[in-house]
């Protein structure tokens, strides 16, 4: 290379480059050697013409642009849509590749018009990777494409392929490569390299929502007017998937904006029509229309809020009015209350199920709903406050649900008829129903009392069916959140029966005459909650055994003192008349009553002399004399009395009382000459008076728990609104009960005067904590 | 009197033909605590039928889930969990309710 520079001028050059060029534009076939000779000459050109890169570049823009003008004219030559489209088609996809071939015998000229060293051009051809994308020549190609075709005919384009768009959407088939050509030359056009889909998006894109849109725009409301609003669902629901799939095809991922639009035209501009079906349907139970509802109505922003409204309303009303319809059975049967309960609820979960695929959000409403059902107190109630004076602090009444499943527990737990019916595992299944319903009840200390009273009275009367179950069940209880303090006191009873089971195994073994004697001796830390006794007068046959039992625990005790709960303790007795010989399962009350006769068998005894026979109090005298004398499951009671009255209310001092010797039990309408007969009924676990006294310390307890959580919560936060204190409050006491207002009232009044707490002076609804 | 009967209930098998009631079978409650003067532990502030706070909170029971946490008398009279009591001592060898030098009288069993 010995020539100086200026000495070889572009003019020289082109001459022989012009054809080669030409060739590769029209996609002619070119030979090795011209290519190398382009190489070359570039090469030289860039090397000793100062001029020469940039005449270089301008000559070739021209030819590509004659090159463009020439396939314009043969493009718009077509004049039938689909013609059309194929020859631009064709020509871009011929011009594009040349987008890959053209600029290669040019990378020096880039490289120069870069203001880069040109040392190293015979080694473009292995130019970076990515170098092709911001080629000089390449931008150059496309920019002109654009500039001088695209620019023209671009409305021409876009017309024809959405109106073959609009053809295939009225059921007419064509070449859908036709449409998918436009785009992806409109996607390649691009050279913009921070947004490579601009031309795309603002033409090709824009255009098609703008058709698609208008389709609908005539067609919807067409069919919603000819065919009503249950097909017009199925239609609004076929063609937006019909336009997704579409979308998929001719659309670039990534864009949701014509679905957007589809649906705000067949959804949203219809949505108080659609939503207008959603109460009939709840009500119907068609879970196939409401499923297709959920799925047109989810796709709007104010679509499934109506819905979930709809959806609890129409639970909470059919939930109660079928209580109302069954409250004659369902208030004096616990097992048909939780029966009915769980049918309401696996109605409407299968409801939700099927309609709305268990979306959380329809979860929430059936659940809000079901805690309507459960805690209403229209079918029954129970009233905390039953004395006859209720003190200042009145309780509102509440739901009778959590009684009603502790009684039904109690039927799967104890040895009944229904326990005895059931297979283990439909007991368990059971037991978790009733521990479902639970979950929606709001006063679940209440089921605890009660079911912890029915556990005390089958652990006494040894009446469990199964004592696994049973300790199963407190797992459960702990497992679905039961508060860990009520759920340690039913272990520890556990615990504390068997402890009592082994000292009455010793007990027998240490004389050899107390085959009729079982004991249970209990800590009445687990199990009294300071219940008053009853004072009983023991028959002599009873009494005899106490010193010896007081004797034998002293012996194995220390420090302890011993309380006889007589109104627990229980016995059978035989009884023998003139008809035959009948054991008989009694309280000890009723025994004592009962032997008051062993010496006057005939006797007519007054209610006076048996109340000085017993020493009974008045109220469990008639008690204990109203189970004797009408019970309820016998056709021939044990007592006989004069005069008859209708309830144990009514007995004189001087209402007489005497043996039925004709006692018997009957069977098959026969009377029986032996038999056994169960007389406890519900085993008394407290006294009338201290039954009040319960409902009120549910009531007292709860202050506490309140205050306790209120100081707890202050203790933590030092200070807190009152906004904020209310949902920690319900948050900490919701597996316990539900606080009312008013009583959270009550309490931070009584914890402020104790100086506990103080409001903030600057703001009343703020609370500060007092160590 | 209320109750006049003659016969021993050793002899209830032997019993004369007009007997009525005979007993078979008698299940009797009753329920034990600490024969203590207060209900509540001075010490941890735990009615003394229950665990003092520490057992509760290491859920110290046997396996028959007796309570291992008894009641201390000392002989002031005065009585508390043996486990709080035990524990107070090492600081202060007197009865935290009479400051009497503590010594023990009797422990529950
Ligand atoms: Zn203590
Ligand atoms: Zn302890
Ligand atoms: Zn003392």
């Amino acid at each position: 290379m010995l020539k100086e520079k200026g000495q070889l001028k572009f003019e020289d050059k082109w001459p022989n480059m012009r054809p080669i060029v030409l060739k590769l534009l029209k996609q002619e076939p070119v030979s090795p050697g011209e290519w190398q000779d382009l190489f070359y000459d570039v090469h030289l050109v860039c090397l000793w013409d100062e001029k020469g890169p940039a005449k270089l570049k301008d000559y070739l823009q021209e030819d590509i642009v004659q090159f463009i003008k020439q396939a314009q004219i043969r493009v718009l030559a077509q004049r039938e849509e689909q013609a059309l489209l194929k020859a631009y088609i064709a020509e871009w996809r011929k011009f594009f590749t040349q987008c890959n071939y053209l600029p290669t015998p040019f990378r020096q000229l880039e490289n120069t018009l870069l203001g880069k060293s040109g040392t190293s051009t015979l080694l473009s051809g292995n130019a970076k990777k990515g170098q092709a994308d911001e080629s000089i020549v390449r931008k150059l190609m496309l920019d002109s494409w654009n500039v001088s075709i695209f620019s023209d005919i671009k409305h021409r384009l876009q017309e024809s392929a959405m109106k073959l768009v609009h053809a295939e959407r009225n059921g007419e088939a064509f070449d859908s490569q036709l449409v998918i050509g436009v785009r992806e030359s409109y996607v390649n056009l691009c050279s913009n390299p921070n947004d490579k889909m601009q031309i795309y998006r603002e033409n090709f894109e824009s255009a098609y929502i703008k058709s698609t849109e208008m389709f609908y725009r005539v067609k919807a409301p067409d069919y919603l007017a000819k065919n009503g609003v249950q097909a017009y669902m199925k239609y609004a629901d076929s063609k937006l998937r019909e336009e997704e799939a579409r979308a998929q095809k001719y659309l670039e991922a990534g864009s949701n904006a014509v679905i957007q639009s589809c649906v705000d035209v067949l959804v949203g501009k219809n949505l108080s029509v659609l939503l207008a079906e959603c109460a009939p349907l709840t009500k119907a139970g068609e879970t196939d229309r409401l499923q297709l509802m959920f799925r047109l109505l989810e796709r709007v922003p104010d679509g499934v809020q109506p819905m979930l409204m709809e959806l609890e309303q129409h639970i909470t009303l059919a939930g109660l009015a079928d209580m109302i319809a069954a409250a004659d059975v369902i208030t004096q049967d616990s097992e048909k209350y939780v029966e009915r309960l769980l049918e309401l609820f696996r109605k409407f979960s299968t409801l939700v199920h099927k309609a709305f695929n268990d979306d959380p959000r329809f979860l929430t409403a059936r659940d809000k709903a079901f805690k309507a059902v459960v805690n209403d107190t229209n079918v029954f109630r129970l009233e905390l406050n039953t004395g006859k004076n209720p003190g200042p602090k009145t309780v509102a009444p509440e739901s009778k649900c959590p009684e009603l499943l502790a009684n039904y527990c109690d039927m799967l737990l104890r040895r009944t008829p229904l326990s005895k019916r059931l297979t283990t595992e439909e007991i368990e299944s059971r037991l978790r129903d009733v521990l479902l319903v639970l979950k929606y009840v709001s006063n679940k200390d209440v089921f605890m009392r009660y079911h912890k009273a029915h556990l005390t009275r089958r652990l006494i009367l040894d009446a469990s069916a199964d004592s696994e179950k049973e300790e199963d069940m407190v797992e459960w209880l702990r497992e679905v959140g039961m508060p860990a303090d009520y759920v340690n006191k039913l272990a520890r009873m556990f615990q504390d029966i068997k402890v009592s089971e082994d000292l009455n195994c010793l007990f027998r073994t240490s004389t050899a005459r107390h085959d009729a004697i079982n004991i249970k001796i209990l800590n009445a830390g687990a199990w009294a909650r300071g219940s008053e006794r009853v004072t009983v007068s023991l028959p002599v046959e009873l009494e005899d055994y106490i010193p010896e039992v007081e004797e034998f625990y002293k012996k194995k005790h220390s420090g302890r003192k011993l309380q006889w709960y007589h109104h627990m303790s229980n016995g059978t007795i035989t009884f023998m008349n003139e008809v035959g010989k009948f054991d008989l399962d009694v309280t000890t009350f009723q025994m004592a009553v009962l032997f008051a006769w062993n010496q006057r068998p005939r006797d007519k005894v007054s209610y006076e002399n048996l109340r000085l026979a017993t020493e009974l109090p008045d109220a469990e005298l008639r008690r204990t004399l109203w189970s004797l004398v009408a019970f309820p499951k016998l056709k021939r009671q044990l007592l006989l009395l004069s005069p008859a009255v209708s309830g144990s209310k009514d007995f004189t001092e001087h209402t007489l009382f005497w043996i039925n010797q004709n006692f018997s039990l009957i069977k098959n309408g026969k009377p029986q000459r032996r038999g056994k007969v169960n007389l406890i009924g519900r085993l008394q676990l407290s006294t009338e008076r201290s039954q009040l006294e319960d409902n009120q310390s549910i009531v007292q307890l709860r202050i506490l728990r309140t205050q306790e959580a209120i100081i707890k919560i202050l203790k933590m936060r030092k200070r807190i609104t009152n906004a904020a204190l209310q949902t920690e409050l319900v948050d900490i006491l919701k597996n316990m009960f539900l606080p009312s207002k008013k009583m959270i009232k009550e309490q931070l009044e009584w914890l402020i005067e104790h100086k506990y707490m103080k409001r903030d002076d600057d703001d009343i609804n703020t609370f500060i904590y007092m160590a | 009197m209320p109750y006049q009967q003659m016969d021993d209930k050793s002899d209830v098998d032997s019993q004369k033909p007009e007997k009525m009631f005979t007993l078979k079978k008698w299940n009797a409650v009753a329920m034990w605590s600490w024969d203590v003067e207060c209900d509540t532990c001075a010490i941890c502030r735990v009615q003394v039928m229950d665990a003092c706070l520490r057992c509760q909170a290491e859920s110290k029971t046997d396996n028959y889930g007796k309570q291992e946490c008894v009641v201390v008398w000392g002989e002031c009279n005065h009585s508390f969990h043996y486990c709080c009591m035990s524990l107070w001592v090492k600081q202060n060898n007197r009865c935290p309710l009479c400051q009497q030098e503590w010594s023990i009288q009797r422990m529950g069993k």
